[in-house]
Formats: structure tokens, C-alpha cells, sequence
């Protein structure tokens, strides 16, 4: 009798125990694997490394940082002194829901920020590293 | 000699209304050329596209259309991509979207498009003769502020400038 209850304790805990990938990713997989064929999954901590690298930009230091902070759970500044909500989901659930706009974001700020588009890749190390953020 | 006394006194009275009727409809501007007068149908209007809003407002305040002719409105729209050094892109349907209000919108602005001082960049509001007149007074330690943060940050003394209102007598620069 105990051994049921045990097994179906677990069961019922199996979800919540597995890590919910986010819905983004899938997406994203798709795009880097083929790119690159040897692509081994997702990173938090090279997201987390997008996200405070420095570029010279016109003479200015820029970065992921710039507009959205050192911690992206606050609310943030542009150059041009506009507030940005902020950027992680646990302080602001709207964020990494809307693929449209997160790829005009990716757009535009990777451009700012590193001159370039962003890979498949960095994109989904950088969601996996700011979905999980608590 | 009746019929020209008429007529000069007519003559007269007209010439005295005209002028008159000039030094009463020239504001507080005592230079202003005649034919350049700074814009003043800013008020934003209250069909404007919420994608405008969205889009044009995300990183500064939102700068009311009339505050541009319409080719200076189509040059930062053409530009978007080096936009004062930001990449501003939209989608090609959104781009057409706010392109059209804003020249519907900025019709009653009838001055010429100012180039800008610095080379590659579209027009700047901030860079135009009338902008310069209207705030001469203001010293460049002001614009400097840390509150303030420059010229183009038109809501740090006018309140009320996203909705077009910027009358002198509602200013307060910060300290």
C-alpha cells in the first residue's frame, strides 16, 4: 500500500522536478543546429556572459548593461533617458513571450552592442540564463 | 474730392489694420522672418497609431509630428537603421504605418527641412532656427543637468510635451 502512495507521489512530482524548458527555445535549437550541426544545447552562464560583455562603441563603452542595468530585474534607462520596464520574466512576465518582439529587440541591440546579429545560439544562451533568473 | 477722400480713408484704414493686424499675429517672436514661424499645432492627434506610440516612444519621449515637416519625418523614417547611431529597424508593414501618420500628421508644419550640424544624421528638432530663438535663454549648463540630460529630453522642463504642450508659463527645469 505505502509503495503506491510513494510511487504516485512521484509521479505527481516528476513536472515539477523536471526543468520546464522555455517555450522559445525549441525554436532557437532548431536555428543553431543548423547552423552548426555539433550544437550541444543551451548555456545559462555564456548567456549570462552576453549579457555583461563590453564593446567599444564610438568611443563609448556599450553593453547589454547600457539601458537594461547590472541587474535585470530592475527597471532600467536608455541613453536617452527613457525608463525600460524590466528584461527578466520574474520581474515582468510579459518579457520572452512574444517572438516578434524579441527578435526586433535581438535586432536592434545586438546591433548596438556588438555590431552584428546575434546567433541562434547566443539568443537561446541568453534566454535560458534570463528565464531562470529568481 | 468726397470719392477720394473715401478712398484714401479706406486706403488708410487697410494699410492700419494690415500692420496692425501683423504686429498683433507676430507673438513674441520680434525677429522672425516672414514666412518661417516656429510650429505650433503640436497637439499629438488622438487617432495616432498605437504602433507610433509603441515604437517611437520605447527609448526617448514621444515627439510630437508637427514638430517636423513631413520630409524631415521621411528622412529619420528612411534612416531608421542608423538612427543618431542607434539601430531603431521596424518591420517593413509598421515602418509604412508610422510613415504615413506622421506625414499626415505633421501637415500643418510648413517649414524647410534644417539639415543637421553633424554629418550622416537626419534632422534634428533640437537643431532648428526656431528651437535655437525659443530657447536662447537657457544655458548650455541647463541642457548639461543631470536631470535635464540634453537637449532632445523635451519632458525634463515641459512637462507636458508628449501631449504638445510646451507653454512658457509651465516650464520648470529641474535642478
Amino acid at each position: 500500500m505505502k509503495a503506491h502512495w510513494i510511487a504516485l507521489a512521484c509521479c505527481l512530482s516528476l513536472p515539477a522536478l523536471a526543468e520546464t524548458e522555455h517555450p522559445l527555445l525549441p525554436g532557437y535549437a532548431t536555428q543553431a543546429r543548423q547552423a552548426d550541426p555539433a550544437f550541444a544545447g543551451f548555456s545559462a552562464e555564456r548567456g549570462k556572459a552576453l549579457y555583461f560583455a563590453e564593446e567599444q562603441r564610438d568611443g563609448k563603452t556599450m553593453s547589454c548593461t547600457t539601458c537594461h542595468t547590472a541587474d535585470p530585474r530592475q527597471a532600467g534607462k536608455t541613453p536617452a533617458h527613457r525608463k525600460v520596464d524590466p528584461l527578466a520574466p520574474v520581474a515582468n512576465p510579459e518579457r520572452f513571450t512574444d517572438l516578434k518582439k524579441v527578435e526586433k529587440w535581438f535586432r536592434r541591440n545586438c546591433d548596438d552592442v556588438f555590431a552584428r546579429e546575434c546567433t541562434a545560439q547566443e539568443k537561446g544562451d541568453f534566454i535560458s540564463w534570463i528565464t531562470g533568473l529568481k | 474730392m468726397k470719392r477720394i477722400v473715401a478712398l484714401a480713408t479706406l486706403t488708410g484704414l487697410a494699410l492700419a489694420l494690415s500692420l496692425g493686424g501683423f504686429s498683433l499675429a507676430d507673438d513674441d517672436e520680434h525677429h522672425e522672418r516672414k514666412g518661417y514661424k516656429r510650429p505650433k499645432r503640436l497637439a499629438v492627434p488622438s487617432d495616432a497609431p498605437l504602433v507610433w506610440k509603441e515604437e517611437c516612444a520605447a527609448c526617448h519621449m514621444l515627439y510630437s509630428p508637427g514638430l517636423l515637416p513631413a520630409d524631415a519625418w521621411r528622412e529619420q523614417m528612411r534612416t531608421l537603421g542608423d538612427h543618431y547611431g542607434s539601430n531603431a529597424s521596424l518591420d517593413p508593414v509598421q515602418e509604412q504605418e508610422i510613415l504615413d501618420f506622421l506625414v499626415r500628421a505633421s501637415a500643418t508644419n510648413r517649414l524647410p527641412v534644417e539639415p543637421s550640424p553633424t554629418a550622416g544624421e537626419p534632422p534634428r528638432i533640437s537643431q532648428t532656427r526656431w528651437f535655437e530663438r525659443k530657447h536662447h535663454e537657457v544655458s548650455e549648463a541647463k541642457f548639461a543637468r543631470e536631470a535635464v540630460g540634453g537637449r532632445f529630453n523635451c519632458v525634463a522642463c515641459h512637462r507636458d510635451a508628449e501631449r504638445g504642450d510646451f507653454d512658457e508659463d509651465r516650464v520648470k527645469i529641474p535642478r
